[in-house]
């Protein structure tokens, strides 16, 4: 049943343990750093900007060099980073601050989210970018 | 015992998003655009590429984890089943990181609008989605 083009068994190994590290580091850092009710996650905020630099960092070097190998790529990009980070923790805890009235809380949590996410995100995509530069011209 | 089920969860979310990405890849790479896998093709050419994929596991995570918390109670399960359910499975399918990084990589592209689109589709869908669930399961 393989698809041309579907990526082989090495690629699903590589996100299905990407996945359950990802995961068990999420579950685990909510478990030593519960999120408190009525306030900002904090815990899963920082989950969330830490995952999108790195993503965005590994993203820009995986461009540069397309020849990593697509399993390693899979089990850090879509397994490791994809597990760690969460999106619907993020919407259902905006949901349940609304319903509580606790309009601020909510409107800090998302604001910031975007803000740190995406801010993130660019700082690690700059890096990346940076860190291709640096070897290339060491080369 | 509660660790190992959010394990199992997880894993299988984070499947099953990889299966929708390389759906998605598969399916954009035969319409001749874009590049496969986790969208690590070359920025110059035509770019329309889209992150659907993306869009499409977050919004139905986003419903997953709204009818988590009605369900188990209903049925009675104990409480590991409803953190498997939201930690694990709607954890592992949604991604916050891949949702800021295309975003990001649009902004590069400068598809100023399609980023924007990327930011307020997956909030509006989820946020929707998650209300459904809610409504559904209780």
């Amino acid at each position: 049943m393989k698809h041309a083009g579907m990526p082989d068994w090495r690629a699903w190994l590589a996100v299905a343990a990407g996945g359950l590290a990802g995961t068990e580091l999420r579950y685990g850092l909510g478990l030593v750093f519960p999120d408190a009710a009525g306030a900002v996650p904090w815990t899963t905020l920082g989950i969330n900007v830490a995952g999108s630099f790195v993503l965005a960092a590994l993203t820009t070097l995986w461009i540069a060099r397309p020849h990593t190998a697509f399993w390693v790529r899979a089990g850090l990009g879509p397994g490791l980073l994809g597990a760690f980070t969460t999106f619907s923790a993020l919407v259902f805890s905006i949901d349940q601050l609304a319903r509580a009235g606790e309009h601020p809380v909510w409107l800090i949590y998302l604001g910031l989210s975007l803000l740190l996410g995406l801010g993130a995100a660019a700082a690690g995509w700059r890096t990346g970018r940076l860190m291709v530069d640096r070897t290339e011209a060491v080369r | 015992m509660g660790a190992a089920l959010v394990g199992v969860f997880g894993v299988a979310g984070a499947l099953l998003r990889f299966a929708v990405d390389s759906w998605f890849a598969h399916r954009t790479q035969r319409h001749g655009s874009s590049s496969a896998g986790h969208r690590t093709g070359s920025s110059t050419g035509t770019p329309r590429h889209w992150p659907w994929a993306t869009l499409v596991v977050n919004a139905t995570g986003c419903l997953i984890i709204g009818l988590s918390i009605g369900i188990t109670g209903r049925l009675g399960l104990a409480p590991e089943w409803q953190t498997a359910v939201a930690t694990g499975l709607a954890g592992g399918l949604t991604t916050f990181s891949s949702w800021t990084t295309a975003t990001v990589r649009l902004l590069s592209e400068s598809r100023s609008g399609a980023a924007a689109l990327n930011v307020g589709a997956n909030l509006a869908a989820g946020f929707a989605a998650a209300a459904i669930g809610i409504a559904i399961a209780s």
